[in-house]
């Protein structure tokens, strides 16, 4: 018999059909019986002091039902790390004083869009213009503004990892290098900008239709922040139109509809549009790093010292998160004897920054393999042997920090090896660089204080052998829907098509914390397969009533084909089974319940992934014009579940990050984003998209499913980075400050021929 | 979010006159939209009226004749352009021009005569249509007239077209003996709106010895399509080599006045001006060798 009848194959997504067919609801569609339009004033200061907002014109115009301010909220401040107050400290309507452009002060609620759009031109605001700063290298100093009391230098988080004698390291070094780097934001762009449906009734329950990564971060947030029961707020997430980290936060959609609702009893909509979306939600961190690293001349890494200084943006969010797993990141995948890493978020007049995609990790790339790239290159040794030569490798502790269980780094090389040296010799003005990384399956971290697991999945079994598989995971599109139907019915051994899942609402879904840090693989499920392990226990109990062997004998059940594992010829339907089991149930179908909690896995994941990637480009010598050739990688996600919902990953996260590396950037002036729009913000398009290919490592990893590990952000985080090294190899420059643009690529090309 | 508006189809010529002569107030003519609705969207342009000629058949068409040349009605999409085999004839170079163009869904959507009046100085079409000689026929209640294309464009997102008039045709004469169009746009990724373009028509004399006439025309360079003038007359009446055509570059770039923005800076702009126009000179050359 095959060792599994579902994993590893390649399955369509469970709601694909319903996707392309047009009836998925997403949020955007959903309507509602007597629903009204809310739209959001927002800040046109970077930095201000409200003095006094008059709303009276407003709610005089017709067709308006109601406007609401700081003043109409409870005044509290809200955040993810709720563990630690002083870092919850965003208030969503801002009562006294706005610190962005973009930021809310006023939401209206009216009968249709244009009414709302129009009211918002009459709402008054009286500010009081206060000095900015925008660059954390400013802000952080001495006498510059300062956004919140208690942040003296505007400093919000600080993070400092050590280990080793990095002292002793760069001591014995023969070869130390260091250099600065500038990694630029960028934005989400979800095809589904941020938006709510929010349904408050005359019983007290409000519920939520949102377009969100983690439902129940939502319920938590939204109760507390409106003075709610946590189990009075439903939030519903069946569809979400892209993630990318953009939406695990409470957003301004969720909590003015919310708020408009209740004021009014009657249900709210609201839907940012592109320009708000661009503007005024959250984006990746910018991120000015110093790198030193010392090693000895047959390239053996002795020490590494990195200091960064983070574009925070006006408030926490999720930014210190980022701030420890880019340092984290930092010294990843290699073994470093020493290391010594200190961050600052530091507060800015700016949208804030956050999660996306990589979590802090492809600034830590990038900086990192382009210095390994210098760094051989100096020491005349080939990227791949450098990167061998210190490659992390199965049981390597990373003191204090984590264990590494699985790991093909190594294999990962070899194929990147293999098919670098299948490319021949390339043409001139063209380069192949390489990129080696890793990324966490899951973050162990509860700064949020859940009591409850980080994930859970009830089951259900019917009569007719139908499974209801309850899963508390969101799917984003990244596909965790199809990939939980596949554990659960490979664990149960059934058919996928047996499995009907019910996800994305808080009041028939078990918690899980949601989808980001590359979570729902290894956390939901390992739930999932719990749970399924347990209703298969109980249905085998059924089955060896039934089929009477000796003792001694193993039942399993495969495609379901009840049968004893040595003689599989001898077995039952599962499908007759399960009504006979139910019959003798007193009629109570099957029930079972799973969960997951990591336990003593070190500070950040219970395990990682690996990979490498080399990407091939032409750079024009005489305008710096880089053409994307080829795009290749190597990963170790453990055992996959579903090789075609890693395709799409990779593909997906290969034009995330090649636009981060290349095109994509949020330029300011004085805290203004110059480029709000499609046009303008540059994402890579089809025809742009090189060919790409993903050559698998299979490891086994003890603590995942069926041996599987994260497959999804992780992809992000070598292009940026691989992609500077193609141009290094194919120009002799390195440009260490994002995105490599023709321009930057050109005026170090005229730097280099004037030396 | 777009402001309310009349929406308004006109399915004749006249009919479009009729209407722009009762809106004339305030009203904008979409013809594809493709530029014109995301200024809308922004809320930089809040017209009244909006009147929709895309679907006057009797303005979407390609004709050619031998004795006077091309003619594209105004509402012909950019598609169309790209699959004509009459262009791909007699003006391949109108056809690359178009394969670069955005993106195929816009082009199977967008027209060449809304293009043109959008008044852009990034627009494809405009550069290579100048340096072809193109002229431009607009119609009015009162009158028809016809003008130069290079006379159309005034200023950024500012054309000759007057109110009550509209853009209905746009004509391309036959090119002279042994003359060439060549073409570049530089964008930073494919299908993107160019950074800065060049269009250079050449014609050489009978002996192919020394350029009789050229054109060289200048994309996101200046507030409309440039013409660098004395660059051009740096080539006429000359034998091209190296060395004229690197000169005659660095001249176009001097006579260029683009600006800087956030996708490149003024220094690179002319950089590309520079170089392109060099490289694209010494192909029209080679092509106008080569042609008939």
């Amino acid at each position: 018999m095959k060792k599994y009848t579902v994993i590893n194959t390649p399955v369509h997504n469970i709601d694909g059909i319903a996707k392309i067919t047009g009836r998925a609801k997403y949020t955007f569609d959903i309507t509602l019986p007597r629903m009204l339009h809310g739209k959001i004033l927002r800040s046109s200061y970077p930095h201000a002091e409200i003095l006094n907002i008059d709303t009276s014109k407003a709610e005089r115009l017709k067709g308006v039902k109601a406007v609401l301010t700081g003043k109409d909220t409870l005044g509290l401040k809200q955040g993810i790390w709720r563990r630690f107050k002083e870092l919850c400290d965003e208030e969503i309507l801002a009562r006294d004083k706005v610190r962005y452009i973009g930021e809310p002060v006023a939401t209206v609620a009216a009968i249709d869009e244009d009414t709302a759009e129009e009211a918002l031109d009459l709402i008054e605001v009286e500010y009081k213009p206060l000095p900015g700063v925008f660059e954390p290298l400013e802000a952080i100093k001495e006498g510059a503004p300062q956004l919140h009391e208690q942040a003296e230098r505007n400093i919000n988080v600080t993070r400092h990892i050590e280990w080793g004698d990095v002292d002793d390291g760069f001591q014995k070094a023969d070869y130390v290098r260091e250099d600065w780097f500038r990694c630029s934001s960028q934005a989400h762009v979800c095809m589904e900008t941020h938006c709510a449906v929010a349904d408050y009734t005359p019983e007290g329950k409000l519920t939520v239709y949102t377009s969100t990564q983690s439902h129940y971060y939502i319920k938590v947030l939204l109760a507390e922040i409106l003075g709610l029961r946590e189990n009075d707020v439903r939030v519903i997430s069946r569809y979400t139109g892209g993630g990318f980290g953009s939406k695990f936060e409470l957003d301004s959609a969720q909590f003015c509809s919310s708020l408009l609702s209740m004021k009014l009893c009657q249900p709210v909509k609201i839907v940012l549009s592109r320009e708000e979306e661009f503007t005024a939600t959250k984006r990746r961190t910018p991120m000015f790093y110093y790198v030193r690293s010392g090693v000895k001349k047959d390239g053996t890494f002795l020490a590494k010292e990195a200091r960064v200084f983070t574009e925070g943006g006006a408030y926490t969010a999720m930014g210190a998160t980022a701030l420890y797993l880019t340092g984290f990141f930092q010294s990843f995948p290699y073994v470093w004897p020493s290391y010594r890493y200190d961050g600052y978020r530091v507060y800015t007049n700016t949208a804030p920054t956050s999660a996306m995609r990589g979590f802090g990790a492809p600034q830590a790339t990038f900086c990192a393999e382009t210095q390994i790239d210098l760094i051989a290159d100096e020491l005349g040794i080939d990227p791949i042997e450098i990167r061998r030569k210190n490659a992390m490798y199965p049981g390597y502790e990373v003191p204090g920090q984590a264990t590494i269980q699985s790991c093909g780094l190594d294999q990962c090389l070899d194929k990147i090896d293999g098919w670098i040296k299948s490319r021949g010799e390339l043409p001139r003005h063209r380069g192949i660089g390489i990129a080696a990384y890793g990324f966490m399956s899951g973050g162990i971290f509860n700064w949020f204080d859940t009591p409850y697991a980080f994930s859970s999945a009830v089951i259900q079994i019917n009569i007719d052998g139908k499974v209801d598989l309850f899963v508390g995971s969101q799917d984003m599109g990244q596909g965790s829907n199809t990939t939980m139907a596949m554990i659960c019915a490979e664990e149960l051994g059934v058919k996928f098509e047996d499995i009907r899942l019910h996800m994305g609402d808080t009041e028939n879904c078990p918690v899980d914390l949601g989808a980001w840090g590359s979570r729902e693989t290894l956390m939901q499920g390992n739930a999932v397969k719990m749970a399924a392990s347990k209703a298969k226990q109980q249905i085998l109990e059924f089955a060896t009533a039934k089929l009477s062997p000796n003792i001694v004998y193993d039942l399993d059940i495969k495609d379901g084909w009840i049968h004893l594992i040595a003689r599989p010829e001898r077995g039952l339907s599962y499908y007759d089974v399960v009504k006979e089991a139910i019959r003798g149930k007193e009629g109570q179908p099957i029930i079972a319940r799973g969960h997951y909690t990591p336990h003593r896995k070190g500070m950040i994941s219970p395990a990682y992934s690996f990979g490498v990637q080399a990407v091939e480009a032409d750079v024009d010598p005489e305008t710096g014009k880089i053409t994307l050739k080829n795009c290749v990688t190597a990963h170790d996600c453990g055992q996959v579940i579903n090789p075609l919902g890693v395709k799409g990953q990779l593909e997906g996260a290969m034009a995330m990050a090649a636009g981060y590396g290349f095109t994509e950037d949020l330029p300011m002036d004085e805290g203004k984003i110059l480029n709000p729009n499609l046009v303008d913000y540059m994402l890579l398009r089809a025809t742009e998209m090189p060919e790409t290919e993903v050559m698998e490592v299979e490891t086994y990893e003890p603590e995942g499913p069926f041996g599987a590990k994260e497959a999804g952000e992780g992809l992000t985080n070598p292009t940026a980075g691989a992609l500077s090294n193609a141009v290094f190899h194919a120009t002799g420059i390195s440009i260490k400050n994002l995105p490599i643009t023709p321009e930057k690529v050109f005026n170090a090309l005229k730097e280099k021929k004037k030396k | 979010m777009i402001h309310n508006f009349n929406y308004r189809r006109a399915t004749s010529v006249e009919e479009t006159l009729g209407l722009l002569e009762k809106c004339k107030e305030d009203y904008k003519i979409i013809c594809g939209g493709q530029s014109l609705l995301i200024l809308m969207r922004q809320g930089l342009v809040a017209p009244e009226n909006l009147i929709d000629i895309k679907s006057v058949k009797e303005m979407s068409y390609i004709d050619y004749d031998p004795k006077n040349g091309l003619k594209i009605g105004a509402a012909t999409i950019h598609r169309e352009i790209e699959k004509s085999p009459l262009i791909k004839k007699y003006y391949p170079v109108l056809v690359e021009m178009e394969k670069n163009l955005a993106s195929v869904q816009t082009r199977n959507w967008g027209t060449i005569g809304g293009n043109l009046a959008h008044g852009d100085p990034a627009g494809d079409p405009g550069p290579i249509l100048i340096a072809s000689n193109a002229t431009v026929k607009m119609a009015s209640l009162e009158r028809e007239r016809i003008l130069p294309l290079e006379d159309f464009f005034i200023d950024i997102f500012e054309t000759a077209l007057e109110e009550g008039e509209l853009l209905t045709e746009i004509q391309l004469p036959i090119l002279p003996k042994k003359t060439a169009v060549a073409y570049e746009k530089f964008s930073i990724i494919k299908n993107q709106q160019g950074i800065v373009s060049v269009a250079v028509s050449i014609t050489i004399d009978e002996d192919a010895v020394k350029c009789k006439d050229a054109r060289i025309v200048l994309g996101a360079a200046a507030a409309i399509p440039l013409r660098a003038k004395e660059a051009e007359q740096m080539l006429i009446g000359k034998k091209i080599d190296t060395k004229l055509l690197a000169s005659v570059g660095k001249k176009a770039s001097e006579e260029s006045d683009p600006v800087s923005d956030i996708h490149a800076t003024e220094t690179y702009r002319r950089f590309l001006v520079k170089t392109l126009t060099t490289k694209v000179a010494k192909k029209a050359w080679e092509l106008a060798k080569a042609a008939n």
